[in-house]
C-alpha cells in the first residue's frame, strides 16, 4: 500500500506538470485549430530564462515566477507575430509545421546559449518540503500543484465570462462569422498565442525547479501530449484533467509492470481511448441537427 | 448611404465573380438583390463587409463607399463599426456558444453598456429568443437559429443590415415571421436593408427597390412594380409565362435563349 501511495503521489505531482503543457496544447488548438509542437520548448526556453533571471538577481520564487509570467506573455507574443501570423490564409497543417520547425529551433538556441549541461535553478524555496505520513512533498510540487487548480480556474473563469474569452470561443466555432461581427481575429490568435507561452512559462519554472535544467527538457513537451489527446484536443479543462491520470498512469505502470513502460504507456491508453471517444474524454463532438 | 460603383471582384485572381456591379441602397429603404446560384450576390455582400480575403477573393475596380466614405480596404472590424453588418447566409451561428453568448458576439465592437441595451433590445424584437436565451445555440430550430442571427447582427446597431438569404430553409410561417419582423425594423428605426434573396416574389414583396444580378453583373434594376410587370423577370424567377400560367416544362431550351438578353 506505501508503495501504491508514493508511486501515485509522484505520479500527481509530474500529471500537475503535464496538465499544465497541456493545456497550453489545447488553448492554442482550441482558438486557432494548430497543434503547437513547439510548446514543450517554449517551456524550456522560459525557464532557461528563468535561470538566467535567478541567476543575476536573487530573487524569490514569486517573484521570479511573476517575472517568468509575464516575459513568457512577451515570447509569445514575438512567437505569434514573427513566425505564425504570416502564415494565417495557409492550410493548417503548414502551420503545424512551422511549429515544428520552431521547437528545433529553439532547442538549438536554447544549448547555443546555455550549453548542454545540466543546471540547477536557483530559487529560495529549494528542498524545502512538507512530510504527510510517508509521503514527502518538495513546496515546489505542492505550488504546482496549486498553480495547476488556479490556472484552471482561471481559463475556465476567462473563457466562460470575458468577452474576449467568449471571442475566442466563437472564433474558434466560426472564423469568417467572427470577422463579420467585428472580432478582431488576429488580436484573439496572438492572445491564444500569449496564454498558452505564460502556462508553458509556469510549468517551466516548476519544472526547473522541480527536477532541474537540461537540453532533454522538452521531452515533457512530447510527453504531455497524450494528456491532450486523452481530454480532446479542444478541451483546456479536459487537458488539466488528462495530465494527471497520464502522469498516475505512467508511474504505476512502470512500478508494478516494468521499465520502459513510463513512455509509451500514456501512448498505448490513448490508443485505447480513441477507437471508443475519438474526440477524447472530454472533447466537443460537433453538434449536429438533424 | 451605400454606393457601390462599377465593382469587380476576382477569386484567386482570376476567377472574375462580380464585374460592373453598381448599385445604392439609402437609408430606410429594403433593396434587394436578386439572382440564380451563383450570379455574384453573395460575393457583393462579401465585399462590402471585407471578408473576401480567407477565401483569396478581391476587388480590382470600382469604388465602394458608405456615408462618403470609403471602404474598400477597410478591415472587417472597421466596416462593422462603420455601421454596416451581415447576417451570413445558413445563419453561420456560433453552435457551441448559447444564444446570449451568440448575441453578445454580435455586440463586440460596442461597449459593455452599449452591448447589454441593445440586448434589451433585440429581446423586445425576438421576444422567442428571449426565452431561449441560455440554450446552446447549435440545438435550435432552424427558424429560431436565423431569428439569433439577425439579433446577433442587430447588436451593433447598424445602420445598414445585409442579409443574404434569410428564407433558406425555413417554413413559410416563420419566413412570414422573420421578414415582419425586418420590415417593422425599418420602419421604427430607419435602418436600410440590403437583402439578398432567391425567392424573388418575395424580396419585391417588401424591397422597395431592386437589382437583378447575372453572371456577376448587375443587368436589370427597378422598382418593384416595374421588375414585376417585366415579362423576362415574370418568366425566369416567378415563372409564370406570358399568358400568366406556369411555364410547360417542354419549353425550357426557350429559357436559355432568352437568358442570353443584355448580355
Amino acid at each position: 500500500m506505501d508503495y501504491f501511495i508514493l508511486l501515485s503521489v509522484s505520479g500527481i505531482a509530474i500529471g500537475v506538470i503535464y496538465g499544465l503543457i497541456g493545456m497550453g496544447y489545447a488553448l492554442i488548438f482550441k482558438a486557432t485549430s494548430v497543434v503547437n509542437f513547439a510548446q514543450g520548448e517554449v517551456m524550456m526556453l522560459i525557464s532557461y530564462m528563468a535561470f538566467s533571471i535567478a541567476s543575476s538577481w536573487a530573487l524569490p520564487f514569486w517573484g521570479l515566477l511573476a517575472v517568468c509570467v509575464v516575459l513568457s506573455g512577451v515570447v509569445g507574443l514575438v512567437i505569434e507575430r514573427v513566425f505564425i501570423r504570416p502564415m494565417l490564409g495557409q492550410e493548417v497543417f503548414s502551420t503545424v509545421m512551422v511549429t515544428i520547425g520552431l521547437a528545433v529551433m529553439i532547442r538549438a538556441v536554447v544549448v547555443m546559449i546555455w550549453g548542454a549541461d545540466p543546471l540547477v535553478l536557483p530559487t529560495d524555496i529549494g528542498d524545502s518540503g512538507v512530510e504527510f505520513g510517508i509521503v514527502f512533498l518538495y513546496t515546489s510540487q505542492l505550488y504546482a500543484i496549486g498553480l495547476l487548480a488556479l490556472c484552471v480556474f482561471c481559463m475556465w473563469a476567462f473563457l466562460r465570462f470575458s468577452r474576449m474569452g467568449v471571442a475566442m470561443r466563437a472564433t474558434a466555432a466560426r472564423e469568417t462569422t467572427a470577422l463579420l461581427m467585428g472580432i478582431n481575429v488576429t488580436r484573439v490568435y496572438s492572445l491564444a498565442w500569449a496564454i498558452a507561452a505564460v502556462i508553458a512559462g509556469i510549468s517551466g519554472v516548476l519544472l526547473g525547479t522541480i527536477y532541474g535544467l537540461g537540453p532533454d527538457m522538452w521531452h515533457q513537451g512530447l510527453r504531455a501530449f497524450p494528456a491532450v489527446i486523452l481530454g480532446g484536443l479542444d478541451s483546456v479543462f479536459g487537458a488539466a484533467i488528462s495530465g494527471i491520470f497520464i502522469g498516475l498512469l505512467e508511474n504505476l505502470s512502470e512500478g508494478y509492470i516494468g521499465r520502459g513502460l513510463k513512455e509509451i504507456s500514456g501512448f498505448l491508453v490513448i490508443l485505447v481511448v480513441l477507437m471508443i471517444r475519438p474526440y477524447g474524454l472530454f472533447g466537443t463532438p460537433e453538434i449536429e441537427r438533424v | 448611404m451605400l454606393t457601390v460603383n462599377n465593382v469587380q471582384i476576382v477569386y484567386d485572381n482570376v476567377i472574375e465573380a462580380v464585374r460592373d456591379a453598381s448599385l445604392t441602397v439609402e437609408q430606410g429603404k429594403i433593396v434587394t438583390l436578386l439572382g440564380s446560384n451563383g450570379a455574384g450576390k453573395s460575393t457583393i455582400l462579401k465585399g462590402i463587409s471585407g471578408v473576401l480575403y480567407p477565401e483569396d477573393g478581391d476587388i480590382i475596380g470600382g469604388t465602394m463607399t458608405f456615408g462618403g466614405k470609403n471602404l474598400i480596404g477597410r478591415k472587417p472590424d472597421e466596416i462593422v463599426r462603420s455601421g454596416i453588418v451581415m447576417v451570413p447566409e445558413g445563419r453561420q451561428l456560433f453552435e457551441p456558444l448559447t444564444v446570449e453568448e451568440n448575441l453578445m458576439m454580435g455586440g463586440i465592437t460596442r461597449s459593455r453598456s452599449a452591448a447589454a441595451d441593445a440586448l434589451d433590445y433585440v429581446f423586445t424584437i425576438f421576444p422567442r429568443v428571449k426565452e431561449k436565451r441560455n440554450t446552446v445555440s447549435g440545438y435550435l430550430s432552424g427558424g429560431e437559429q436565423q431569428m439569433v442571427a439577425i439579433g446577433r447582427a442587430l447588436m451593433s446597431r447598424p445602420r445598414l443590415l445585409m442579409l443574404d438569404e434569410p428564407s433558406l430553409g425555413l417554413a413559410p410561417q416563420i419566413i412570414t415571421e422573420i421578414f415582419g419582423a425586418v420590415t417593422d425594423l425599418v420602419k421604427e428605426s430607419n435602418v436600410a436593408v440590403l437583402l439578398v434573396e432567391q425567392n424573388a416574389e418575395l424580396a419585391l414583396s417588401i424591397a422597395s427597390y431592386g437589382y437583378i444580378i447575372e453572371n456577376g453583373r448587375v443587368v436589370m434594376d427597378g422598382t418593384p412594380e416595374k421588375l414585376l410587370s417585366n415579362e423576362d423577370v415574370k418568366e425566369f424567377y416567378l415563372g409564370f409565362s406570358e399568358s400568366g400560367h406556369r411555364r410547360n416544362m417542354r419549353d425550357v431550351k426557350h429559357y436559355k435563349r432568352r437568358k442570353r438578353w443584355l448580355s
